[in-house]
């Protein structure tokens, strides 16, 4: 991995992270910085620059021998507070760079320490597919002897029961491998008892 | 766009493909990359006129990586392919391998760095307690995730049949006749075209941990692969492997198939014997250049395919 470009994306980090917590709208050149190396053409607005370096990190956390990196950048912090914005693709994208470097163990209690689970949890609801599908893998990867009640809590496994009958294959699949691996029988009964009484519960994405 | 395990399959869509009847070389094409278990068309999908929808299933999802960087918008008997993962056609069980790859993926990369740094110093006790408790390097990886894990969900996975999947398969494919570019097909299908006597309690553990390991060692970044190497240059690439291998190391000593090998542990590789005169020469130059390399090879990253092609190559050509 080519460090030059990391320390590129340190850069923006820190704009990102400045621009975000001040929440002023002064200006910045984090559209500038990104459009100058990036292949997009035309203007950057300061949401799409966001959304390239938030992608840009994801991807970069798929891979294992970044993580020290990216945790030294305080990506993780990132990528939890990114679950709760309102535009969509920055959620789609923390998710994602979430689910992909959930499974390395610093990493991993990291995000337990940090109650990151419940916000996860909250991107079950999302209308996003990608979103959802990269939550409930999280959720999966990020189950271990002591955030297993948390993981795998009652509205969860509902919820993956809900996913599991889904016509989206990709989430059924999750979902079901969820429920077979993660989920104890008395669980998923329970949540299956629940649903029959109930209507209301987390909404299935749209396709 | 961002590339998660869930985006990321087994299985190709390959859109664009000119209705010519060229089925055969399309999938030959794409069999350039690693093996294929499936294909066939879908006729049902919609396309453009006078093109034909596939779907391609590789073996390996490493393979059907580098098959779709490479073939992505490449010409194709005079038309554009698309190609793209197509996760909707995994069965359940695929799916659940999938992730139960990335994870042990992701364990013997973090666990790696450790045994390099113990490499360093002579005679790692960590890797060696390990060791002496497990021959297999897959109960290293079980119990390695299984400490951060609920024992009853690894056991429930399908640890056992997704290895009893592989072997009948790549039992079937020799080097000589499936050129695998991918570094993980070729090792692993190598490794059962040479080792029909792996002992059982090996060849259960025998191809995964290769597989992860090969991928951690070869490319840090392993979703950046960019070698291509064409058929007739296979044996270098064959032996740059070996070399790259240095956890091979015990090729050049033979009988002790039990040996211990320092480091992230792999079965060893008994003494090559491939019934081709050719072959075998190339097999023992192989092992000396290793035996060479393998101490300086140890704790550095990737041998970038530049330089290792700048190296002496082996003269003898292999009989296809």
């Amino acid at each position: 991995m080519e460090l030059g470009r990391l320390e590129y994306l340190q850069a923006l980090v820190t704009e990102f992270q400045v621009t975000d917590s001040t929440g002023n709208k002064r200006r910045c050149s984090l559209p500038l910085s990104v459009s100058s190396v990036s292949s997009h053409t035309g203007p950057f607005s300061l949401a799409e620059a966001k959304e390239q370096v938030l992608a840009n990190l994801a991807n970069f956390a798929y891979d294992p021998s970044n993580y020290e990196y990216l945790r030294q950048l305080q990506v993780l912090d990132l990528f939890l507070d990114m679950l709760t914005e309102d535009n969509e693709s920055l959620v789609e994208f923390a998710m994602g760079g979430l689910c992909n470097l959930c499974l390395d163990k610093t990493n991993k209690e990291y995000i337990l320490e940090a109650n990151g689970v419940e916000p996860i949890i909250n991107c079950l609801s999302s209308s996003n597919e990608e979103t959802v599908v990269s939550a409930v893998t999280t959720l999966m990867f990020l189950t271990t002897p002591r955030s297993r009640a948390q993981t795998t809590a009652l509205p969860v496994v509902e919820c993956m029961l809900r996913f599991s009958l889904s016509a989206n294959t990709r989430l059924s699949n999750l979902a079901s491998i969820f429920l077979q691996d993660y989920c104890s029988p008395p669980q998923v009964e329970e949540a299956r008892n629940l649903s029959r009484h109930t209507a209301v519960g987390i909404p299935l994405p749209k396709d | 766009q961002v590339y998660t395990i869930n985006l990321e399959s087994r299985y190709l869509l390959i859109q664009g493909v000119p209705a010519l009847g060229v089925m055969k070389e399309l999938v030959e094409q794409f069999a350039l990359y690693g093996a294929i278990e499936e294909y066939h068309a879908l006729d049902e999908y919609p396309a453009e006129q006078f093109t034909e929808v596939y779907l391609i299933k590789f073996k390996k999802l490493q393979c059907a990586r580098v098959a779709k960087k490479k073939m992505d918008e490449r010409s194709f008997f005079g038309s554009l392919l698309h190609v793209c993962y197509a996760p909707e056609f995994e069965t359940v069980q695929e799916t659940r391998e999938k992730l139960q790859d990335r994870r042990k993926y992701i364990a013997k990369a973090t666990n790696q760095r450790d045994c390099f740094v113990l490499k360093k110093v002579e005679g790692p006790k960590k890797t060696a307690s390990k060791n002496s408790e497990h021959d297999c390097p897959w109960s290293t990886l079980e119990s390695d995730v299984a400490s951060n894990w609920d024992p009853s969900c690894f056991t429930s996975s399908p640890g056992v049949s997704h290895n009893t999947a592989y072997p009948s398969g790549n039992q079937n494919q020799s080097l000589l006749t499936s050129p695998h570019y991918d570094n993980n097909c070729a090792e692993i299908s190598g490794y059962f075209g040479q080792n029909t006597s792996l002992t059982p309690s090996v060849h259960p553990g025998g191809h995964i941990p290769p597989a992860s390991l090969m991928q951690q060692r070869m490319v840090p970044a392993y979703n950046g692969i960019d070698r291509f190497m064409p058929r007739t240059t296979h044996l270098q690439e064959r032996k740059r492997k070996r070399e790259e291998g240095n956890k091979f190391s015990l090729i050049g000593t033979s009988e002790d198939n039990t040996e211990v090998v320092i480091g992230p542990q792999l079965p060893e590789i008994p003494k090559v014997d491939m019934d081709d005169e050719s072959l075998n020469t190339s097999a023992t130059l192989i092992r000396n250049k290793l035996k060479e390399v393998a101490d300086s090879v140890s704790t550095t990253s990737v041998e970038k395919p530049e330089s290792s092609s700048a190296k002496p190559l082996v003269k003898q050509r292999r009989r296809i």
